[in-house]
């Protein structure tokens, strides 16, 4: 387990402000947030290149806190997988085995499983400027596993890669860590990453933590607009809760006003955020006696997606909305009147910082 | 030819006719180094008997040995002391480490008489560091550590300068992950950084070796024994004549451009590594 209380750190401008996650025993916990977010410094603080001002980490049940990178027996994988380009595969594996002071006939045996279960054995002489961005990053995770390290921490592992060699890396890597237990943190910054490998998301932003949960979880109910923007809602209406009645409050949006599920405290302003799937767009004859979420407006324009297409709404405020492929026995065009449905549960509703907190439940 | 190679070379050359632009000027500092080499070539050839005389004169090859041989302690002194202060300069961004840099570039903007007179200063037998030094018994007036501070007084920034470009490029992360592997700072040090580092801690060596044997003012002023190459061409410039000092020249050019074409040839495959960008 990675346990990392109250950590603190000021760099220039920046500062973590006592930051605690904890990563499970074998599980795998992927720490997300945007661009400048503190993921790779509190990364580094865990590895022990930086200093902390502040707070403990543990990992295995051992305070490292004060202790050296080379005595923490943690893995660590940057982004460029910084292979060293003057050694051989081989070599680069065999690299921490050579620091530890493993004799030589052990450490051949150790190299020779490792580039076998990771079918590096036919590249074993190769020098790694020459690997493709998928060998290169089998050689630093075999490199990072080859000393048996308690944790493993990995550093946006996987943007360098084309996109076909992204899945299947991501699928072995989640294998791996299956297959020994491995306690992983990994920074990522995409989504559909930490769907594929992560038990547990935690997102930062800013060197605060603002949420941790399953992928589910975090990306379904986000509590914080930075979660709600990683979590892809393609909208994200600003308005102020109204009244609220039978488990549903009203939210004054622009021109117009929708419901959500949930009571909130009247006059909070407040991010309502839904899915562009959830949104269902028909011609206004159609729906004339639905009573609730019946949104009128008009077709701004419309793009072709490879699911479908999407159409952007406007008046009395705007949307975009997802048309699945296999709904297009109807085709909009920009300046068509038309309405949007939208059911009450699949507004969720975040709280934007500085609103009164007391009384409100979520869906 | 490995891959990264044939990759660099591809983005090197260039493709079009109109580099003669950027010959034909450049051609003009080229073509004056040519005729300064055969200004002294020419009657040294024409009149091989100064060469011969100069080949087998012992007071020559004394001066060739001496002057070489500070130039080695010279370039040891600055591996040992300039490779860990190159690198602690690539590594820091401490406020104070422009001053640093200002004071390692001192010996490159001061006229070589200065920097003489600074090391005399220093080195003499009252001098700050020749005084104390002077007590274990190393005298720095006219012997040979004397000559060997000059050289590492004026060739420092060479090194240095050199090198801490070269560290410069090893990116952090690579140490990072030595130390996360289990090494030490040294051993992360010594078994990624500086590999990684060979090629341009070569050519700082070579720049500062150059400059070393080069070196007359500074050497004199502390220094006019054990005599240096270029002391004894301006003594027998002064007392035997253009055709004495030419042919000691042409030599010292002689066994230059062989040493660096030897070197270059032996050390072209070392360190390709620290081009990685």
């Amino acid at each position: 387990m990675i346990a990392v209380e109250e950590v603190s750190l000021t760099r220039g401008n920046f500062t973590l402000s006592r930051v605690s996650l904890k990563v499970p025993e074998g599980s795998y916990t992927v720490l997300m947030g945007p661009s400048g977010a503190g993921k790779t410094l509190l990364l580094e603080c865990i590895g022990g290149f930086k200093k902390i001002n502040g707070g403990t980490i543990t990992v295995a049940g051992k305070e490292v806190t004060m202790l050296p990178p080379e005595k923490r027996s943690i893995g660590f994988m940057y982004q460029d997988y910084s292979l060293f380009p003057h050694l051989n595969v081989e070599e680069n594996i065999a690299y921490g085995l050579k620091m530890k002071g493993i004799d030589s006939r052990e450490r051949t045996d150790t190299v020779d499983m490792l580039l076998s279960s990771f079918s590096l054995s036919p590249l074993s002489r190769r020098y790694t400027g020459s690997l493709s961005g998928g060998e290169k990053q089998r050689v630093a995770l075999a490199r990072a596993l080859a000393t048996k390290p308690s944790a493993l921490l990995l550093d946006e592992p996987f943007a360098a890669l084309d996109p076909d060699a992204r899945l299947s890396c991501m699928d072995e890597v989640k294998a791996i860590q299956k297959d020994n237990g491995l306690t992983i943190l990994q920074v990522s910054h995409d989504r559909d990453e930490a769907y594929r490998l992560a038990d547990q998301v935690v997102v930062m932003d800013k060197g605060v933590i603002l949420q941790t949960g399953t992928p589910a979880e975090v990306f379904s109910y986000p509590n914080h607009p930075t979660v709600a923007s990683l979590a892809g809602f393609e909208n994200m209406l600003d308005g102020t809760t109204g009244v609220s009645e039978g488990g549903r409050t009203q939210l004054l949006i622009g021109k117009g006003s929708i419901f959500a599920d949930g009571i909130f405290p009247g006059g909070a302003r407040v991010l309502a955020c839904i899915r562009a799937r959830d949104i269902m767009l028909t011609d206004p004859a159609m729906v004339r006696d639905v009573p609730l979420n019946r949104i009128e407006g008009e077709v701004v324009s419309t793009v072709v997606t490879d699911q479908g297409y999407q159409v952007r709404f406007a008046d009395p405020f705007s949307l975009t909305i997802d048309i699945p492929g296999n709904q297009l026995s109807k085709v909009y065009r920009p300046g068509d009147r038309v309405v949007a449905l939208l059911a009450p549960e699949d507004v969720h509703i975040v709280r934007l910082p500085g609103s009164p907190v007391n009384g409100g439940s979520a869906s | 030819m490995r891959f990264h190679e044939r990759f660099a070379e591809k983005n090197r050359r260039y493709s079009g006719n109109s580099l003669a632009v950027f010959w034909i000027p450049g051609m003009i500092l080229v073509g004056i180094i040519v005729m300064a080499l055969l200004v002294i070539a020419i009657p040294v050839l024409r009149n091989p008997e100064y060469l011969a005389g100069a080949a087998s004169d012992p007071v020559v090859f004394q001066a060739f040995l001496v002057t070489f041989l500070a130039g080695f302690c010279a370039v040891g002194i600055l591996a040992i002391t300039g490779t860990p202060l190159a690198y602690a300069l690539s590594r820091t961004d401490a406020p104070w480490k422009g001053i640093v840099e200002t004071l390692v570039d001192i010996p490159l903007v001061l006229p070589h008489t200065v920097a003489g007179l600074m090391v005399y200063l220093l080195f003499m037998s009252r001098g700050l560091l020749g005084a104390p030094l002077g007590e274990i018994g190393l005298t720095f007036e006219d012997a040979f550590p004397g000559i060997v501070a000059a050289m590492v007084f004026v060739s420092i920034p060479y090194y240095v300068n050199a090198v801490r470009e070269g560290f410069g490029r090893v990116p952090v992360q690579l140490e990072n992950v030595a130390r996360s592997l289990g090494a030490s700072p040294i051993r992360a040090f010594v078994s990624v950084t500086l590999p990684l580092t060979t090629r341009h801690i070569m050519y700082g060596a070579l720049l500062a070796w150059g400059r070393a044997i080069g070196e007359f003012a500074a050497v004199i002023m502390i220094a006019y024994f054990p005599v240096v190459i270029s002391t004894l061409i301006y003594y027998r410039f002064n007392t035997g004549g253009i055709a004495e000092s030419q042919a000691i020249a042409f030599l010292l050019i002689l066994l230059c451009l062989v040493l660096f074409f030897v070197f270059r040839f032996l050390t072209r495959r070392a360190g390709v590594y620290d081009d990685r960008s």
